[in-house]
């Protein structure tokens, strides 16, 4: 795979990668800090042909983006925690109606106005469900420049594989931050693309939703003859809503199973300096820049740490990290907020007594605090 | 006159559960009647609702169809259109998901004018929940929310749409189906944000302790408050006070239309056109 | 496919489908020619049905048609019916008399005694 070398910021890359990945369409909404996304896709949209639109509200800005991601486009909104709190509903039916779209969430303080310059990466449950019901989302955590750009890529394919949003998680931190970076080419994401599948027989053979019980619905873009039904009810094979006992509990089911026995297709990690490690840390995101340069200092001090970083952040690396946790005793989860991805790495390891360094004052993590925390496990 | 509903219809999803006497299945009627009217291409249409019993018109008719959330059938429309801007997209909405949860994006798709119609089917009530007040339930009548009487003021809908910018206003009643029919087609073929409130009866919810048990007490009711503009417009302030005006109150075949502006956005960013300025517009402000 | 009968059983000016009639009584109160009333049916929801009693007196104004919310009731064509050598009735100030009555009657068929 051939690089290019770019000098950018991360909201940047991610509507670059949206672009170079096909993506025709962005609705959104201000909010600080991912409104540069916004700002960029007004101008790359057109200019392919596609459209930008800053809608009334947040939610109307999921609703078009879902909209027109029905009628068969590839689809980008982007916010930040309030706005993800306010398109929840919405990220559902996406989800029940099996419409897939990219969301990029650039994370700062919270809960609510939170601190809206500052750092935090306090959205991470919220991720794992947004909206109420049964489903199983797919999160992405960028933790360079350059995965802003590949991680923004990777989601569009895997919306378009499992038919349902996929959430792309960056914060104030990497969001901002301006340097290099090395990406693939746009010729070779282009190549790359693998769009979701369609139906080609005739319509009156046509049943939308109709699968086997690990695989996400069919949907053919709209206009083309095949007419089907889109409801955030309960639905039969067509769309059309239904109560019917066993077809809404197969929906349900699938909606689930559709990622959850593919784990292994969606799965994404990181394992730095872990070979030889006798502290494992888990860190994502921009916190990640920090833990592997502390790494060095540990090293240097002849201190063997290693770091785990899920990219794929849902559904979590359960099986590796329990690999990890069996055999190393001390693991430091650390993370921007106060233990939300800790309590996935104590669920998936089966201890109670995994440390964690948390951070919550809207400031990134400086190596050296974490250095401390690590010598005095 | 037996018009083939039947190739508009997913058939086997009938009949309708809409109660006996609903008004939605005459408005339904009248809109595929409109629609052949028109000569319009099943799969160049979609039809957008809302949540409520006139969501439910979607399920129905068999185009490309979307049952979206509560209020934000206009968002999803929006959606659709720009990401298709040559395909016919029709929104069907009741009052409390329009006017209500939905208030500021009907607003907004009468602001930007995009090319859509959205039939608000204003049966003055929320329905499928059972009698709540919606912002239309006349003031002083029972609701199973304000048992003691309903004291929230109402909108006018078109006066609504008005002023917020769309290009089309009117409104009809199904009482008289034909009518109700020429102004869809008018509504469908106008470019521009067409909004065609329908007013429409439900006996079952806002009859039922408000002295319309019968569909017909209902549709009486609103023949009553109902004059065709002419006369509305000869009438003194205090006869219009309780009346509302039926025909197309505004249209505007002059005002720019939302996917064609965004057409030149594109010109520009192509290369093809200088940049869009004040001067490129009669309304500066 | 379905419960629909958009096609003329037979010669006849207007048709029921009773899959279809929910009994909501709008299309006999739109009739001018007092062809349709409501009989007793002990099966339906409503406890009623829709009949057309007096096909004779159908002037074929299609009220009844474009006021049925459930593709229950439907007209013949005006063009098609004539080709096939029928015409539709003239209003009569009988048939608007027994439609008054019917109304009175609660749109109930007269033979079915008061209502």
């Amino acid at each position: 795979m051939a690089t290019r070398e770019v000098i950018s910021t991360g909201n940047q890359l991610a509507a670059m990668a949206a672009a170079d990945a096909g993506c025709m369409f962005f609705a959104g909404y201000p909010i600080t800090p991912s409104s540069e996304v916004m700002h960029e896709m007004s101008d790359l949209m057109p200019a392919r042909g596609g459209v930008t639109i800053q809608m009334e509200d947040e939610i109307a800005g999921i609703c078009a983006t879902i909209g027109a991601a029905m009628s068969g486009q590839r689809a980008l909104t982007a916010t930040s925690g309030p706005g993800v709190s306010l398109k929840a509903e919405n990220l559902g039916l996406a989800q029940m109606a099996e419409v897939p779209l990219v969301l990029v969430n650039v994370m700062r303080g919270g809960p609510s106005t939170g601190l809206p310059t500052r750092v935090s990466q306090g959205d991470v449950l919220q991720a794992k469900n947004p909206s109420h019901g049964d489903y199983k989302s797919i999160t992405l955590a960028a933790g360079s420049l350059a995965e802003c750009y590949t991680e923004t890529v990777r989601a569009f394919n895997l919306a378009d594989r499992y038919m349902q949003p996929v959430i792309v998680l960056l914060d104030e931190t990497i969001g901002h931050m301006h340097g290099k970076a090395d990406i693939p080419t746009a010729e070779d994401v282009a190549n790359g693309i693998v769009p979701r599948k369609r139906f080609d027989g005739p319509a009156e053979e046509y049943f939308p939703y109709e699968c086997g019980p690990t695989e996400p619905a069919t949907l053919n873009p709209m206009f083309e003859g095949y007419r089907y039904h889109f409801t955030g009810l309960h639905h039969d094979k067509n769309g059309f809503p239904t109560e019917e006992i066993e077809t809404c509990r197969k929906l349900i089911q699938r909606l689930e199973d559709k990622v959850a026995m593919h784990e292994d297709e969606v799965e994404s990690y990181e394992e730095f300096m872990m070979d030889d490690a006798e502290i494992m840390i888990v860190a994502y995101g921009s916190v990640s820049l920090a833990a592997k340069e502390s790494i060095r200092h540990l090293r240097d001090a002849g201190i063997k740490a290693g770091l785990f970083r899920p990219i794929t952040i849902w559904p979590s690396p359960a099986k590796k990290i329990k690999e990890y946790t069996d055999k190393i005793e001390k693991v430091l989860v650390v993370e921007l907020n106060i233990g939300q991805y800790h309590s996935e790495i104590q669920r998936a390891a089966a201890r109670l007594d995994i440390d964690g360094l948390f951070k919550v004052n809207g400031r990134p993590i400086s190596p050296y605090e974490i250095v401390n925390k690590v010598k005095e496990l | 006159m037996a018009f083939n509903y039947e190739k508009y219809l997913r058939l086997e999803k009938m009949p309708t559960l809409w109660c006996w006497g609903c008004g939605d299945g005459v408005i339904l009627k009248a809109f595929v009647r409109a629609v052949e009217k028109l000569g319009l291409k099943q799969d160049d249409v979609v039809v957008v609702s809302g949540i409520g019993c006139s969501g439910r018109f979607s399920s129905y008719v068999d185009f490309n169809t979307v049952h979206t959330t509560h209020g934000r059938t206009v968002a999803y429309a929006t959606g659709i259109k720009l990401a298709n801007p040559d395909k016919h997209v029709i929104c069907v909405a009741g009052d409390g998901d329009a006017l209500a949860i939905g208030g500021n994006h009907t607003i907004h798709g009468c602001r930007r004018n995009i090319d859509m119609t959205l039939i608000i089917i204003n049966n003055f009530i929320y329905g499928l929940t059972n009698s709540q007040t919606s912002p239309t339930t006349p003031t002083g009548m029972w609701t199973v929310s304000q048992k003691a009487g309903n004291i929230d003021p109402t909108f006018d809908t078109c006066d609504l749409a008005i002023a917020s910018g769309a290009s089309f206003v009117a409104r009809e009643t199904m009482l008289d189906p034909k009518k109700l029919e020429k102004m869809l087609v008018k509504a469908m073929e106008h470019k521009g944000f067409s909004m065609a409130e329908v007013l429409s009866n439900c006996h079952i919810n806002l009859g039922r302790k408000n002295k319309m048990v019968s569909a017909m007490e209902n549709l009486e009711w609103i023949d009553n408050i109902t004059v065709p503009l002419k006369k509305y417009e000869a009438m003194t302030p205090e006869e219009q006070l309780n009346l509302f005006p039926t025909g197309v109150l505004k249209q505007d075949t002059e005002a720019n239309e939302y996917c064609d502006m965004y057409a030149e956005i594109q010109k520009v960013h192509q290369g093809e056109r200088k940049k869009i300025t004040q001067d490129d517009f009669a309304k500066k402000i | 496919m379905g419960t629909f009968k958009t096609e003329n059983p037979g010669d006849q000016p207007v048709w029921v489908n009773t899959n279809n009639c929910k009994a909501c009584d709008i299309c006999v109160s739109v009739c001018p020619s007092g062809v349709l009333a409501m009989r007793y049916e002990v099966s339906s929801t409503l406890g009623a049905m829709i009949a057309v009693e007096h096909p004779e007196s159908c002037i074929g104004c299609n009220e009844c048609e474009l006021s049925c919310p459930d593709f229950a009731i439907f007209v013949a064509d005006k063009q098609e019916y004539k080709a096939a050598g029928f015409s539709f009735a003239k209003l009569t100030d009988d048939a608007k008399a027994r439609q008054e009555t019917i109304k009175a009657n609660n749109y109930y068929s007269l033979e079915q005694g008061a209502r």
